[in-house]
């Protein structure tokens, strides 16, 4: 370190002076500019000078899913298959009923698989990088899931890559209803004194509408964003009941951001939602005065408690 | 340009591991805030427009990863910059308890400037935020700093 300096001259102090304060213009813009504008400036850094350190991250969680979750993952893969041997039969005979109905086929969503990579830097709570991008077939808005349920959605994507908001993330909203599609609300996402203990709140719910405790909730399919049925999280407990018109309950999160490594992109755009196609995809009844879901819907497909480990094979 | 290799080594080196560290390997939970260091460090060297400009970049780097408050690292670390150059000016000092005070004050500072520049409803609590986090923080990032800052030689002046 020195000892005492000046800046030198008077017309070096000046120049030093009108730069810093030039800098100092800028940094006001950038925190000003519009939404767009500041994706555009930190896509550009991201896919430039700060792309070695998110490939190595990217390397890292690979080899990590690799070694230290093959047996979770061997244990989710003997599932979905003997979940599949007692489906296809089903399958192939609603593939025969629809032939028989004229019906057309469901279209169905489809997944993209991507690792999530978290920068960790300030400022980037709440978001994460897929490393998967338009060229796979994501777009924004698409919801990204893993084996439990809803973990966030797509907010910018570039060709390979894309970033995408959890749910603790303070513009986070889905409209949201319980599993038997009795009571419907919107959810939110509400702070708590430490990150780890954010929690999601479900308000807007009628009055006279008991949600018992551990009831599961999961997305309405209102909204055109999100599919119905993507498991959210379970009722906790009562957070409030106002004045006799509505009543508002916290949830415990189906999915853990941070635990959450490897997840799959629900590409398809708004086309995907389409309540009456996407449905059964979730075990879910497609009108609201339905019964409750089954055990398995007519084409064999699972409910939505067992999450997103099942995905039925031409339905 | 002031400072010599040593000065820019630190000033290049660190934000790459500063990088490496929370980015790579996604260890931002113990790793020190060794882009602060970095600016800290090298703005007490540095002219103030080019230490704002140093600041500046770093801030930007940071916000790339930023959803929440855009912006606000790049101006917590202009802001810094220039007052770690200013500093020059104001506070003399050689020794190591300068040293370590100097960069732990500046990184608490850094932390309430980007804590008063985010909105309220994505920052965390005052208390929570520069009283616990903060402290600890900014006591790791100055010892760090101090340790990097010795190693590296850049101190100059004889420690007391």
């Amino acid at each position: 370190m020195p000892t005492y300096e000046t800046e030198g001259g008077q017309g070096t102090g000046r120049r030093q002076g009108t730069l810093a304060g030039l800098f100092l213009v800028l940094a006001v813009v950038a925190l000003y500019l519009p939404g767009p504008a500041q994706e555009g400036v930190a896509s550009a850094l991201r896919g430039s000078v700060l792309l070695p350190f998110i490939s190595a991250q990217q390397g890292i969680v690979d080899a990590r899913i690799r070694t230290a979750e093959v047996e979770a993952l061997q244990a989710r893969l003997d599932s979905t298959l003997a979940a599949m041997s007692v489906q296809r039969p089903l399958a192939d005979e609603n593939r025969r009923l629809r032939e028989l109905l004229s019906l057309r086929d469901r279209a169905g969503p489809s997944f993209v698989p991507a690792t999530v990579v978290r920068p960790g830097t300030r400022g980037s709570e709440s978001m994460f990088v897929l490393d998967a991008g338009s060229e796979a077939g994501v777009s924004v808005n698409d919801p990204v899931v893993s084996a439990d349920g809803l973990l966030g959605v797509v907010r910018e994507v570039q060709a390979r890559s894309a970033i995408a908001m959890d749910w603790t993330h303070p513009d986070f909203r889905v409209s949201a209803m319980s599993v038997d599609g009795e009571v419907y609300g919107l959810v939110e996402p509400s702070r708590g004194a430490f990150r780890e203990a954010d929690r999601l709140l479900l308000s807007g719910t009628p009055y006279h509408s008991e949600v018992r405790d551990s009831t599961l909730i999961v997305t309405s399919g209102r909204g055109s964003v999100y599919p119905r049925g993507i498991a959210i999280g379970r009722v906790h407990s009562l957070h409030e009941a106002q004045d006799g018109w509505r009543k508002s309950y916290w949830l415990l999160p189906a999915v853990t951001p941070a635990a959450a490594t490897h997840v799959l992109v629900m590409t398809g755009g708004p086309d995907r939602v389409d309540a009456d196609e996407e449905v059964p995809y979730w075990g879910l009844a497609s009108d609201e005065g339905e019964e409750p879901a089954s055990e398995q819907d007519s084409d064999g497909t699972p409910q939505a408690q067992e999450g997103l480990e099942v995905e039925p094979e031409g339905t | 340009m002031r400072g010599g290799w040593r000065l820019w080594g630190i000033v290049i080196v660190l934000p790459v591991l500063h990088f490496l560290l929370h980015v790579g390997l996604g260890a931002s939970r113990w790793s020190p805030d060794l882009l602060t260091v970095a600016l800290l460090v090298g703005a007490r060297e540095l002219r103030t427009g080019t230490a704002a400009g140093l600041g500046f970049v770093f801030g930007i780097l940071e916000d790339a990863f930023s959803v929440l408050a855009f912006g606000a690292n790049a101006l917590a670390m202009t802001v810094l910059g220039i007052l770690g150059a200013r500093s020059r000016e104001v506070f003399v000092g050689d020794s190591l308890l300068f040293l370590i005070s100097y960069l732990a004050l500046g990184k608490w500072f850094r932390d309430l400037l980007h804590w008063l520049v985010s909105s309220p409803e994505v920052r965390g609590a005052l208390m929570d935020d520069l009283v616990v986090d903060g402290a600890v923080g900014a006591g790791y990032a100055a010892v760090v700093g101090a340790f990097v800052v010795l190693v590296v030689g850049v101190w100059r002046e004889p420690v007391a």
